[in-house]
């Protein structure tokens, strides 16, 4: 108990060092929060489901441990399939260089309680694997701890959404009418000529 | 220069701007839209520019674009060579519809003819999707060779190489516009509601429409030559027609062209590849927001509204003193020195150092292309499209390999590969020590006394075709043409006495 203690006052301690010098380091968090996401079952489509997401402390870990959390904002974040050849989603240690987590689901102040939030799939998520994380933010806004629904090699409790495709029938339609238009008029304009070029011959 | 006036003929047409015996303009009015000759070269810029724009159309608004249709680093990166490979032949196709048809047509025709794709833009689902609409709207930017094509045939020796320089500048500079237009029109239809996924594709739109206007304002208000327009002066007889497989030969067996194509693939290949990768070298080596990196790359292309043009100004005003071997001094040394730039950019390690060398480095590799264009109208005058053509090709070749050989993967880093490219540039720019107009000089040997602009504008006639009148255009040019002996000839090449002697 006591050595948790211990541990937990260096993890504080190291993060505290860490904003002083203005880079934390995802390493450097503690995983003190529990966070669950769930969502109906098969391919989940943006601007249609729903993610419900709850989170809350970590009941095993001593009392004062959430004492500097002021915040919580939970985020969408890509799992390490989908960010294969894709350097603009990298997972770099950190945060303020970190892409993985790029979608804000939603952030409130920190509560004793386990919180519940119904999240709409936004219409701006592409179509990729993802999974949810929490961070705890201290009144200074840096990240002090953080939670997430899988596990830490980000293989377990992860979700597909399929993005929209943005595309309309009414955007098809224009597309294909002024493309006819031009070949159209391109045409027009050489039997125009032509016509020109025969009368002046006459 | 007086070299010339006005020569009467059964129909003297009367010109705003003074001529040749040609009917070429002497002089370049940049602010005049006077018919035939600076309408042309305005109708030619803005159409030019409106290829550029969208083929560049797509960079900036990666970002939002990757994440709606999936894609990957090497699907982006194969894009972006597609978009540039289509012109390589397109560019060598142009150069022969110009021969044959004249430049309005040809032109207008292409860009008419991948508008389609532009709007396609707007209903690409996929990687493979996005890779083809890329690769025909590219096609596109083979417009910058009826652009040239079409000032040499409006404009003289002495103004042409200004001429080609602005109206290939001002085009090029699309690929620098299009990097700041296409995310304000994103933002503002964003701004009326529409989601991310769907305001991309309207705002490809504007490229298109854009595009389709300028190919009806050419067809409408353009015209070939001074004269006419090709199939009326070849109906009355004025130009014959040409053979496309003579016109072809003439082109491809001139050794000129190839190391033309060769050395403008290290000025404006560079130049293309650099616009492909300079905001993500700038993104991710320096940390920049996507915003500050995307308007320092569109400031290397925007350099172009002063430094090709610059270069063709150089070229001209270097013949005058100089004459041709002026011309081809200016060129290696600008583009030489490009590469020493573009050596040092991968080197520096300091943000406002790398801009100051980008800077640096894009105007005189720009100048370059400027310069190049200086000289390409006079290798040949039967096969000017065709010549023009395999120039232009060899730029799109240049953007290819050096995209192919130094960005793609991981095998280089940015910086590595902008140093060796550096290198490249300097290598493939000697060639031009090689050049040699017996009427004229090289670089290092003077013309010959025996050889002159006649003979050698003649040598693409065969004597069949001499007595068919046929090459009557090329002797009134090889006349035109005899200022870039440069000043010191210049008193003992009066062309009203020595006016040949097969002047019917």
């Amino acid at each position: 108990m006591a050595a948790r203690g211990l541990l937990l006052a260096s993890f504080l301690l190291f993060s505290c060092f860490a904003e002083t010098y203005g880079m934390i380091s995802f390493s450097s968090l503690p995983r003190t929060l529990v966070v669950t996401a769930s969502h109906r079952q098969g391919l989940l489509k943006a601007d249609e489901d729903k993610i419900t997401v709850i989170w809350g402390l970590n009941q095993s870990f001593p009392a004062g441990t959430d004492s500097a959390y002021t915040t919580i904002k939970v985020k969408l974040c890509y799992a390490p399939i989908s960010q294969v050849d894709r350097a603009w989603r990298k997972t770099v240690d950190h945060l303020s260089k970190d892409k993985t987590c790029q979608f804000k689901i939603v952030s409130r102040p920190y509560s004793n309680t386990n919180q519940t939030f119904q999240w709409t799939i936004e219409c701006d998520v592409p179509t990729a694997t993802y999974f949810v994380r929490a961070y705890a933010f201290n009144a200074e806004d840096h990240e002090v701890a953080y939670g997430q629904n899988t596990d830490a090699k980000k293989t377990t409790n992860l979700f597909e959404i399929q993005a929209i495709t943005g595309r309309h029938v009414s955007l098809d339609i224009a597309s294909v009418c002024f493309s006819a238009f031009s070949i159209v008029a391109l045409m027009g304009f050489f039997f125009a000529e032509k016509r020109k070029g025969r009368k002046a011959q006459q | 220069m007086e070299v010339q006036g006005t020569v009467p003929e059964s129909h003297p047409p009367k010109f705003t701007l003074p001529v040749d015996t040609e009917h070429k303009a002497t002089e370049f009015r940049l602010f005049s839209v006077a018919a035939p000759h600076m309408r042309a070269f305005h109708l030619a810029w803005v159409s030019f520019f409106s290829c550029f724009v969208s083929t560049f159309a797509a960079p900036p608004l990666l970002p939002i674009i990757r994440d709606n249709l999936n894609l990957t680093s090497t699907d982006i990166g194969n894009a972006g060579i597609a978009a540039v490979s289509g012109a390589v032949f397109a560019r060598l196709a142009m150069g022969t519809a110009c021969d044959l048809f004249g430049p309005r047509l040809a032109s207008a025709s292409l860009i008419l003819l991948t508008t389609p794709a532009v709007y396609f833009t707007s209903i690409a689902s996929s990687p493979v999707s996005f890779l083809l609409v890329r690769f025909f709207t590219g096609f596109s930017i083979a417009t910058f060779v009826s652009t040239q094509f079409w000032m040499s045939s409006m404009f003289s020796a002495p103004v042409v190489g200004t001429a080609n320089g602005v109206a290939g500048g001002w085009g090029n500079l699309g690929g620098g516009a299009t990097q700041l237009i296409m995310p304000i029109v994103f933002g503002l239809i964003r701004h009326t509601g529409a989601d991310n996924f769907t305001a991309w594709r309207i705002a490809f739109f504007i490229p298109a429409l854009f595009q389709t206007l300028s190919a009806f304002a050419v067809l409408i208000f353009g015209q070939d030559l001074p004269d006419g327009n090709f199939r009326g002066l070849q109906k009355s007889g004025d130009k014959p027609k040409d053979k496309f497989s003579l016109v072809f030969y003439h082109g491809i067996t001139n050794y000129r062209g190839w190391i033309l194509a060769l050395t403008y693939g290290y000025c404006f290949g560079v130049e293309l590849a650099v616009d492909n990768i300079i905001a993500e070298y700038f993104y991710d080596r320096f940390n920049l927001k996507l915003h500050t990196a995307g308007m320092i790359a569109a400031s290397f292309g925007l350099a172009n509204v002063i430094s090709r043009p610059g270069g063709g100004i150089i070229s001209d005003v270097v013949a005058k003193r100089f004459g041709m071997r002026g011309r081809l001094w200016t060129l290696w040394v600008v583009q030489t020195l490009g590469g020493v730039f573009c050596i040092i950019l991968g080197q520096v390690g300091s943000l406002s150092a790398s801009i100051a060398v980008m800077i640096a480095f894009s105007l005189f590799v720009q100048a370059a292309c400027g310069l190049t264009f200086g000289v390409v109208p006079f290798i040949s005058r039967r096969s000017l499209g065709v010549i023009s053509g395999m120039t232009g090709g060899g730029g799109n070749v240049g953007a290819v390999l050096t995209q192919l050989i130094f960005f793609k993967g991981s095998k280089y880093s940015k910086e590595t590969g902008i140093t060796l490219m550096g290198v490249m540039i300097i290598c493939c720019t000697l060639p031009i020590c090689l050049i040699y107009f017996p009427q004229w000089g090289g670089m290092f040997c003077g013309p010959s006394d025996k050889q002159t602009e006649e003979d050698y504008y003649m040598s693409e006639w065969s004597s069949t075709e001499k007595e068919k009148g046929l090459h009557h255009a090329s002797l009134k040019f090889a006349d035109n043409s005899r200022s870039e002996k440069g000043r010191r000839v210049k008193a003992a090449a009066l062309p009203t006495d020595e006016s040949s002697p097969t002047q019917v």
